[in-house]
């Protein structure tokens, strides 16, 4: 049974794209068929990300609109044979993704593939509804400031209304848990940022993963490369990490970061 | 001359005073619809029987007959006899309804009046089940949300209070016409009264919240005093003021 996963924020520039990646190259590696789609029509980015915008032929839209085969869309990815890349339009805008043509294509990839990744554009307009509504799970990717978190509890509040398990009865309300991305510990302690206890508390949401603030991340995207296929660092392994609980695994939460004790340790000491 | 001039002046006057008034009247009339043209005993019999049940509610009844079933009633001797039968039971028959040309000149002869508009009173049954399945959908007072109000999100409560079991987060917005009680941080907005009620109070076990108000009467986060952040507090209204009050 292939499992739709939604990657979204509300927010720009939090970590989508990159998450959406490095989560589907982490399940590709484990051996998992998996295909990841780009949502943000006009803003295309995914592509790049992936390192293959050179290969892009037929995108979604094409394939929506009936002028491609899905077949001739998919871009198999080099490094990881069970990994595929749907890329999107630069040229067309949101208005092209019609509910009915992102449902047959999400049920052609079903037939093939473990999980479908769904990178959702920022914001909460149709692009954003589209990316999230046939989805069975959502990873909420937020960055420890209050605009952020915010925005993100304002997805949550969409994935629990505007949705398809949302509207049918009956159907298991979709399973929404929250990744923190560039947790900056340093910036934290001088109160820069807000504390991972404090976005929980905000979001009351099960927490995948917290991903350091890394230049390995940057790096990575620059060169088109998953980070999780990259040379070893902190967020690649805190990525990883996030993989294995996505798939059910019990991973204990680390801080990432070079010096910093455990979130539990942490924890202790503080209400100590 | 002067004579003409009273003439006029008296014309004038029948001017201004007018002989009648012409108004709009609505009122309700008996239907009797005989389902057989057989007027024999047991039709009277049964039209007795009625009208010993409910004497007082047909008692100079205004009445019209609706000939729609028996077509064939149309001698006028027939119907004068049928009218007479009526007026003897203190019914008043001024009408006929649904009748054919031959009923209609009938019963004109007998000073009955064909009446072509109305709408027959049992409502059609599709109807009347609307009607009751409108009055079960009525929610019930009280509200209860046992997810968390996320921001951007509106709760309302429009009949009575709003419960919610969970956290309120900034940006949501909580509306209820009676009392709101919040069960876990409140960190949106709270509006309680909306209505205008100024008994109506806020509850929450952790105020956080970006604006209070009861009966249109509010306070923001900033004019709330911050000694109740974070505590579990009541809002009420006292002498036109806002008031916030920690709970034991």
């Amino acid at each position: 049974m292939s499992k739709i996963i939604v990657v979204t924020s509300g927010k720009g520039g939090v970590g989508k794209t990159t998450t959406s990646a490095a989560i589907s190259a982490g399940l590709a590696k484990r051996g998992h068929k998996t295909v990841v789609i780009d949502f943000d029509v006009g803003l295309r980015n995914l592509d790049m990300i992936m390192g293959c915008e050179r290969r892009v032929v037929f995108d979604f839209i094409n394939v929506i609109q009936g002028d491609a085969k899905l077949k001739q869309a998919l871009i198999r990815d080099k490094r990881l044979d069970n990994l595929a890349v749907l890329p999107t339009s630069q040229t067309r805008d949101k208005d092209a993704l019609t509910q009915e043509g992102v449902e047959a294509v999400l049920n052609e990839l079903k037939e093939e593939f473990d999980y479908i990744i769904c990178d959702s554009p920022a914001g909460i307009e149709r692009g954003a509804l589209m990316a999230m509504y046939y989805a069975d799970e959502a990873i909420v990717v937020t960055n420890p400031e209050v605009s952020s978190v915010r925005d993100s509890d304002r997805v949550l509040g969409l994935l629990q209304s505007k949705t398809h398990r949302a509207e049918e009865e009956g159907a298991e309300p979709i399973k929404a848990q929250v990744l923190i991305t560039r947790h900056d510990q340093a910036r934290i302690d001088k109160g820069e940022m807000m504390t991972v206890e404090d976005v929980l508390e905000i979001l009351a949401v099960p927490l995948l993963g917290i991903i350091p603030e890394s230049p390995a991340v940057l790096r990575a995207s620059n060169m088109g490369v998953p980070v999780v296929l990259d040379d070893p660092s902190a967020a690649a392994s805190a990525y990883e990490d996030a993989v294995a609980r996505l798939v059910g695994e019990q991973v204990e939460m680390k801080i990432g970061g070079e010096r910093r004790p455990g979130l539990i340790s942490r924890l202790f000491g503080r209400t100590a | 001359m002067p004579s003409n001039d009273t003439k006029d002046r008296g014309a004038r006057a029948a001017a201004d005073i007018r002989p009648f008034q012409i108004r709009g009247r609505f009122f309700t009339a008996v239907s009797l619809r005989p389902e057989s043209e057989q007027q024999d005993e047991s039709f009277f019999e049964a039209l007795d029987d009625q009208l010993r049940q409910t004497p007082q509610f047909f008692a100079n009844a205004p009445l019209i007959l609706d000939l729609e079933q028996v077509p064939g009633l149309n001698g006028t001797e027939v119907l004068r006899r049928m009218v007479e039968t009526l007026k003897q039971r203190n019914l008043a028959p001024f009408g006929v309804q649904n009748a054919s040309g031959e009923q209609v000149r009938a019963a004109s002869d007998l000073g009955l009046i064909n009446i072509t508009t109305g709408q027959d009173a049992p409502l059609k049954a599709e109807r009347r089940q609307k009607a009751i399945k409108a009055v079960r959908q009525t929610p019930a007072k009280t509200k209860t949300i046992t997810l968390p109000v996320r921001s951007g999100q509106t709760v309302i409560a429009d009949e009575g209070d709003l419960i919610v079991i969970g956290p309120v987060s900034s940006g949501a917005e909580l509306i209820a016409a009676g009392n709101i009680h919040v069960y876990g941080p409140l960190r949106g907005r709270a509006m309680a009264g909306a209505h205008g009620d100024e008994t109506a109070r806020v509850f929450c076990t952790r105020l956080e919240a970006e604006l209070l108000a009861i009966a249109g009467l509010y306070r923001t986060s900033e004019s709330l005093a911050p000694e109740y952040g974070l505590q579990n507090v009541q809002a009420f209204l006292k002498n036109e003021r806002l008031c916030v009050e920690t709970l034991g």
